[in-house]
């Protein structure tokens, strides 16, 4: 149930932003209850401010009259971090989506956090720059999304997740007070705030501006797809690969089912009929690049792969890329809804791991089907289902319990880049006793001592650091799906 | 004459430190003593904690390109572990007798930063033993994860002020087939101008340092790309770490670092500023130059510390309070509540 605000609260945001900035029509409130999760909350006032002094006086009042704050970029993301809760006020950044400045003597840029992933990359490629990481969500997620959860993305692997790319950021605590964290100059002294805030899941402020590392691009980039009969075949390719002192640009999986899917949806002449396929990316100097790609081939041959096919052109590049990208998308002619996992799991252990995906799938009757970042292990099972068909969701439910489980059994973590949010709140004591979560507590108290940013993601309801339990919002039964 | 306690494992260091919280007893962390010399001079301490005697190697998987180790093990030590598998730790500074937790604690990061990135980075989990004795494990030993809040992260150059780091997780990565360094001499202008040519250029550098007289490049990568690009000529080594009386360490925008050079070249100091990354290091030899670096780093927007020098020169680390420092007065609360460990030195926190 959607719980509308108090009239007297909404003519108070009104004060401080135009009126259509403030949303309070239900059936617009709906639009914010949800992410790109399937979890599904229960949305109060929707604010929409366009500067940080904007943020900052409703932050101010939000303070003042004890409401809690969820944090809001595209709403891209699959953990639930963004789904409010009791009627929680959401805090939209989507209309700070200006490019400040772009510095390429450093390189970097100064963007507003509603600015989109591949806006940016698009906005500097005239300088022979990028932004280095690329979640499959670029097109939709924003700047400011990827730093509450830390994103990811294909080349990741060699370049690191969102935290290595994040020279500094302003922020906008719960209380109202707006900080300076890092910036471009390394290493500032005391403790790394702007490192912490990273990944914070919009527990710890409101991040309404950021600075972020540009990268050069590559003298040249290879890209080729190998396909194997057998998904143990292509795990020994990723063993054999970086066994062989090599950390590709990226190096992405797919199995039979997610690669028929995907044919059916891009056209890319896909080999619907090998068990999987590997998307290996190797960049650098032409010499670079020349003696990866001998690595590539030769223990694509060793491990049996069909054939090394290498993109042509760019043309041909993007194409492969699109397909990878738009995995996601294809599976929506299969069944209309899905439910993207995300867990990492030591390198070593992908192929036993995947085994087990294959057998919760068939002992639940679901059609699991893979499609990710293999080099780093980080696997992202997708599990489509019928969201209409309740007695099909609980057993998806008990499907990503059991995966979840699986992998941490082999010694994997919970996320490797979606985030704990909702999601996977209640499964962090499989792998962080009570104290190192009591500990976690204490860091995020220290940050918003009311626990009033984005309250009841992350951490277990009751944690709590010393006497303080941070669980001011409760979680409704049936939240979660 | 602090009494010296000398834990063997994680555990034996969490009593120790609930012990001195109990007493209320000022504990000074000490890992191979290295890197000592830096923040501001505390009050004398009552214990001196060393994490020498902490030294295992809890896990190495080659193929996962993680080691595991306690952290009082010497990094020197790692190194050699990683080697024998072909691996390197390459975002660390390893000095001969630093431990892991004393790279790891002063976030000393090495000259291959330009292209391996900081040594925060390669902190994957890090179990700390806190100021009142608690271990906590934070991170994971996967090379990519986001499970809870990046603990590790406020770790790493926390000066042990938070816990002492007493296991790591590290990310390895493969050693590059061949590396070499070469130089090019010149006017400063012309040594700047260079320096910007390789960054921007085809070459992809490990290190480009501006020194007195010398632009000193790295390249690592296949063999046919460790070779003298055009206007220099191989090093017989790697420069030598300026050396003072004690050392400075500026960070400004990378942009500005060029004119930071120009700066100290014209007052004759020595120093060695990393292109591209942003970090100066420049050897002083009294509170005056402490104070002159500082100065022309504040005014082009940056910062400086003092990382190793004799206590007269520290009597101001740090310089101006960073922002936050309300947070971090918070943090260190929360860790340390006694506050016990190394008190003092981070002035503020």
């Amino acid at each position: 149930m959607a719980t509308t605000q108090a009239p007297a609260t909404r003519d108070r945001f009104e004060a401080l932003l135009d009126p259509g900035r403030v949303i309070d029509h239900p059936l617009e409130r709906r639009l914010y209850s949800r992410d790109g999760s399937i979890a599904q909350g229960d949305c109060g006032l929707v604010v929409l401010p366009e500067t940080t002094a904007e943020v900052v006086a409703c932050m101010r009042l939000a303070h003042e009259l004890r409401l809690p704050v969820v944090p809001r970029g595209s709403g891209t993301g699959l953990c639930g971090g963004a789904v409010p809760l009791d009627g929680a006020i959401v805090l939209s950044v989507a209309r700070m989506s200006r490019i400040l400045e772009i510095d390429p003597s450093v390189p970097c840029a100064r963007v507003e956090p509603g600015v989109l992933n591949l806006d940016l990359s698009t906005a500097v490629a005239h300088l022979g720059l990028h932004y280095a990481p690329d979640p499959s969500s670029q097109q939709a997620c924003s700047i400011g999304g990827n730093v509450a959860t830390n994103a990811g993305g294909p080349h990741c692997l060699a370049s690191g997740v969102t935290a290595q790319h994040i020279l500094g950021m302003e922020i906008v605590l719960a209380d109202g007070e707006v900080l300076r964290l890092g910036g471009t100059a390394p290493d500032p002294p005391g403790y790394d705030l702007r490192g912490f805030v990273v990944g914070g899941e919009g527990t710890l402020g409101v991040v309404t501006e950021i600075t972020v590392r540009l990268s050069r691009n590559p003298p040249q980039v290879r890209t080729m797809l190998l396909d194997f009969t057998t998904v143990q075949a292509a795990g020994e390719a990723v063993g054999g690969i970086i066994a062989a002192g090599v950390i590709p640009a990226a190096m992405e999986m797919m199995d039979q089912r997610m690669v028929a899917a995907v044919e059916a949806f891009v056209h890319a002449d896909l080999p619907v009929e090998a068990a999987a396929i590997l998307l290996v990316e190797v960049d650098g100097t032409p010499a670079e690049v020349a003696s990866h790609t001998a690595v590539v081939e030769e223990v694509g041959a060793r491990t049996g792969a069909g054939r090394v096919r290498v993109a042509r052109d760019e043309a041909e590049r993007a194409l492969f890329w699109k397909a990878r990208k738009s995995a996601f998308g294809a599976v929506a002619r299969i069944a209309p809804n899905y439910y993207l996992h995300d867990c990492v799991v030591p390198r070593t252990r992908l192929v036993e791991i995947l085994a087990r995906i294959y057998e919760i799938g068939a002992e639940l009757d679901l059609v699991i089907m893979n499609v990710f970042h293999a080099g780093d292990g980080n696997l992202h099972p997708l599990i489509a289902f019928d969201r209409r068909d309740p007695e099909q969701v609980e057993r998806v439910h008990a499907a990503g319990t059991l995966i979840i489980e699986a992998c941490v059994a082999v010694g994997g973590v919970l996320s490797g880049e979606h985030g704990i949010g909702l999601e996977k709140r209640d499964f962090m004591p499989l792998t962080f006793n009570a104290v190192d979560l009591e500990a976690q507590a204490c860091a995020r108290e220290a940050f918003d001592p009311e626990g009033r940013m984005n309250p009841a993601k992350v951490l277990p309801i009751g944690s709590r650091c010393g006497e303080i339990v941070l669980d001011a919002g409760s979680l409704p039964p049936g939240t979660w799906l | 004459m602090s009494a010296v306690v000398a834990p063997t494992s994680p555990e034996e260091a969490a009593q120790a430190l609930a012990e001195a919280t109990a007493a209320r007893a000022r504990v000074a962390v000490v890992g191979g003593g290295t890197r000592s010399r830096r923040g501001r001079p505390g009050p004398p301490a009552d214990r001196e904690l060393r994490t020498t005697g902490m030294d295992r190697v809890v896990a190495h998987e080659p193929a996962d390109l993680t080691l595991t180790v306690e952290a009082g093990i010497a990094a020197a030590e790692v190194a050699r572990i990683a080697a024998s598998a072909g691996q390197a730790w390459p975002q660390a500074e390893i000095r001969e007798g630093s431990t892991v937790g004393g790279v790891l604690a002063t976030a000393a990061s090495g000259r291959e930063r330009l292209r391996a990135g900081a040594v925060r980075d390669s902190l994957l989990e890090v179990v700390i033993a806190t100021g009142d004795g608690r271990l906590v494990t934070a991170g994971g030993r996967t090379v990519k994860g986001v499970s809870g809040y990046d603990i590790p992260r406020l770790a790493v150059g926390s000066l042990g002020t938070l816990g002492v780091i007493v296991q790591a997780t590290l990310k390895l990565w493969p050693v590059p087939r061949a590396r070499g360094w070469f130089g090019a001499e010149g006017t400063i202008e012309h040594r700047l101008a260079t320096a910007d040519r390789v960054l921007t250029g085809s070459v992809r550098p490990t290190s480009v340092l501006l020194l007195p007289g010398l632009l000193a490049v790295e390249l690592t990568g296949p063999p046919e790309d460790v070779r003298a690009p055009e206007g220099f000529a191989p090093l017989p080594a790697a420069p030598a770490d300026p050396a003072g009386h004690g050392l400075v360490e500026a960070g400004v925008s990378p942009a500005r670092l060029g004119a930071l050079a120009r700066h100290l070249e014209e007052a004759g100091l020595r120093y060695e500023a990393w292109m591209g990354v942003g970090i100066c290091r420049v050897a002083v030899t009294s509170a005056d130059d402490v104070a002159r670096v500082r100065s022309q780093a504040l005014a082009l927007g940056g910062h400086a510390t003092v990382v190793d020098g004799p206590d007269d020169l520290r009597a101001d680390p740090w310089g101006p309070e960073p922002p936050g420092v309300h947070l971090m007065k918070r943090l260190r609360d929360r860790f340390d509540p006694a506050g016990i460990l190394n008190p003092g030195m981070l002035v503020w926190a």
